[in-house]
């Protein structure tokens, strides 16, 4: 399952990301691929994030990292 | 199985039993009175801090602030011809205000523009009061939050904020004890409320202390009952938002008419602002302290200062200055049993339904909601309670609980049938649908519990008849995504143990089913079948291999595997850390596949107490079969007076 998201906080190598969809709370501790550059992950950009397993938020990882 | 009468359980095996299958509306949701709220007054008072309390005597005391002036108001016998305008200028001013009663006692707190606690007390339920009695600084502002609410005419409490802590006064003995600060920590309060039941039970608004995160908590100051006298229990979550995400929280209250419900203002400051009260209620056997509430829900009206609430035997109050609500805690309701032309229930292993025919010939179902159908309404119950009239005369189980979703008429002059629809406690949790990112770390909730958590916020409650060790002795990380249903979340937490689910009324049961469970009854014998299939298939699955975290086992249906090859199903989970754990899972896996590899259904007349996932045992000769185990896994249930069918179709699985 993949979800967008909205980049809220970056420190590498974990991510804090809005789900869309929730607009009051966020997903914190969220791995990202080492793929993506580190200057990348800004503040606001959009983020895809994989759910590995569904039920497991810490069986996820953002992929891609993108600006509208 | 539900428990049946000797009688019942001899009528229902006899040929020549008369059907008697009752069928009842209530305006109710999962078992609670709807609150359907009728606005009395619209005012043009201010939105501002304001309360109320309804002593012994039914009269509604209202107190408010306009600017810094308090007013009050005594309404005697509210109704819908009140005046609920004129207000007593108290000539006293305020920053916040606080009401309680109990009996003919009323208490008053204002906090004064002096910093300081005042109280003015009335013995006459409010028709005169005491001059205000200074009960010392406070250090009072306009950020101070107030609350107050009696245990009875001589035990009151009140509750202030001062900064980020919150301070309680309690009236013992004839006088009000020093102030005491609690034992908890929070960056910030932006409101409070409390009510009496058992504890002096808290709600609190406000920033988490280090995160800032604004959150509605409940807690505890205890009297004995789930927390001991004098402590405070920890703050728990019934909602939260992010620092930044520009939502907050304020202004709650918290009443207990017939269970604990409450409201609280979340504001949103984000492009297309809003300042709105949420309504939430507790369940009818939860205790304050497990913290189990329905999912908060939008009222109908824009409001900084929130509501407050109180009641009186008959009526729920809800008010603002500028307006009064009431809504009814008796249920408006009807029994339908004797116009029923046909009925008939689906319930399956994941959802559950009832269609309902009912004689419309004459048009007494044209209105709805309103005089003799008043409880026929969206939302509604419908309690079908299957049964006979037996030789001590009608005898019925209870325990069918639907939920109106809709209905039809259908003409066919000169015939002219209403039939409604309904749905059991899987679409309520279908219903639910999450409205924002729910996590739980690891080892912060067991199965059962987050269960328990996701039928609570559907509005259900929730039990087990038996468990596994799986259910109680996993705690996995856990996600639910927005806009993910209920059911949906329920369903996932279910496949990863051999527990089941089913809906008796508005309980959700779990049952672990075990290969070695007793037969609840019989058919064949003394109980006729009246048609039979009965089908053995391959499982789906003969072996479970799972995948956890640096963790891999299987597990084995050697007996299939002989016959048919290896039919292998993989897991992959990262919340099973051993092997404990992952043999459990896949032996969730075999049984799941064990129970489904046999199927059918018999036909027999109905059985009222019947329930999903028991376990019965056939003896039909014709087909081969003595005494044979199956489990229950589908309930038809059809009443057909026309055609004389008055029958129970029993969908089968293994044990």
């Amino acid at each position: 399952m993949i979800r967008k998201g909205i980049l809220k906080a970056w420190a590498s190598p974990l991510s804090s990301v809005q789900i869309i969809g929730s607009l009051s709370v966020y997903l914190d501790s969220i791995p990202t691929s080492r793929a993506i550059p580190t200057a990348e992950m800004v503040v606001g950009r959009n983020v895809a994030v994989l759910f590995l397993d569904p039920s497991n938020f810490l069986d996820a990882v953002i992929i891609a990292v993108w600006t509208s | 199985m539900r428990t049946l009468s000797g009688t019942l359980t001899a009528a229902q095996k006899t040929a020549s039993a008369l059907p008697h299958p009752k069928v009842e509306i209530l305006d109710r949701v999962a078992g609670l009175t709807r609150l359907n709220w009728t606005r009395l007054y619209t005012g043009a008072e201010a939105d501002a801090f304001h309360a109320v309390a309804m002593p012994a005597d039914g009269s509604l005391i209202r107190l408010r602030i306009d600017s810094t002036n308090l007013y009050r108001q005594r309404v005697t016998t509210p109704g819908a011809g009140s005046d609920f305008a004129t207000w007593t200028s108290w000539a006293v001013t305020a920053y916040a205000v606080a009401l309680c009663a109990y009996g003919s006692a009323v208490f008053a707190f204002r906090v004064g523009l002096d910093g300081k606690l005042y109280r003015a007390d009335s013995a006459d339920s409010g028709a005169s009061w005491g001059a205000w009695v200074d009960m010392g600084a406070i250090t009072g502002t306009a950020a101070t939050r107030l609350a107050c609410c009696c245990k009875s005419a001589t035990l009151a409490i009140v509750l202030y904020s001062q900064s980020n802590a919150v301070y309680r006064r309690r009236l013992s003995g004839g006088s009000w004890e020093a102030a005491a600060a609690w034992s908890l920590s929070v960056a910030s309060i932006t409101g409070l409320a409390v009510r009496y039941q058992g504890d002096w039970n808290v709600v609190v608004t406000g920033t988490q202390v280090t995160t800032l995160k604004p959150y509605v908590w409940t807690c505890v100051y205890g009297d004995g009952y789930s927390a001991g006298v004098g402590t405070w229990s920890a703050l728990v979550e019934l909602t939260r938002a992010e620092a930044g995400s520009n939502v907050s929280f304020a202004f709650p209250c918290l009443d207990f008419p017939d269970v604990f419900r409450a409201f609280f203002v979340e504001a949103y400051s984000g492009s297309e602002a809003y300042t709105r009260p949420f309504g939430t209620h507790s369940l009818a056997t939860a205790d304050f302290i497990s913290n189990l509430w329905r999912e908060p829900v939008p009222f109908n009206l824009a409001s900084t200062y929130g509501l407050a609430l109180c009641h009186s035997s008959t009526y729920v109050w809800l008010t603002r200055p500028d307006a009064v609500w009431r809504a009814s805690l008796t249920p408006a309701s009807v029994e339908l049993t004797a116009d029923v032309l046909l009925l008939a229930t689906a319930l399956g292993e994941a959802s559950g339904e009832l269609s309902l025919s009912l004689r419309n010939d004459d048009g007494r179902y044209n209105t709805l909601g309103t005089g003799t159908y008043a409880a026929i309404k969206l939302g509604s119950e419908i309690l079908f309670s299957p049964g006979y009239r037996t030789t001590a005369g009608i005898e019925v189980s209870s325990g069918q609980a639907y939920w109106i979703t809709g209905w039809e008429y259908v003409s066919r002059p000169p015939s002219s049938v209403f039939c409604l629809r309904a749905s059991d406690g899987w679409a309520m949790l279908e219903r639910w649908k999450a409205r924002r990112q729910y996590t739980w770390a690891a080892a912060a909730k067991n199965i059962f519990q987050l269960l328990s958590w996701l039928h609570a916020r559907a509005g259900l409650e929730f039990s087990s008849f038996s468990t596994s060790s799986a259910i109680v002795n996993q705690y996995p990380a856990f996600t639910i995504n927005p806009g993910e249903s209920g059911r949906s979340s329920v369903l996932r937490l279910l496949s990863k143990v051999p527990d089941v689910l089913y809906f008796r009324g508005n309980y959700g049961y779990i049952v672990n089913p075990l290969a070695a469970d007793a037969s609840a009854y019989t058919y064949g014998t003394t109980h006729a079948i009246l048609e039979g299939r009965y089908i053995t298939r391959s499982k789906e699955s003969n072996r479970a291999q799972v995948f956890g975290a640096a963790v891999f086992t299987e597990d084995f249906d050697w007996t299939e595997i002989e016959l048919l090859s290896d039919i292998l199903s993989q897991v992959k989970d990262l919340n099973l850390t051993t092997t404990t754990r992952a043999h459990e899972r896949g032996a969730a896996e075999l049984r799941e596949a064990a129970i489904h590899a046999l199927d059918g259904i018999v036909l027999v007349p109905l059985n009222c107490g019947q329930e999903m996932y028991d376990v019965v045992d056939l003896t039909d000769a014709v087909a081969g079969l003595v005494a044979a185990k199956r489990r229950v896994l589908s309930l038809s249930h059809i009443y057909n007076p026309t055609k004389g069918q008055y029958v129970l179709k029993i969908g089968l699985g293994a044990l």
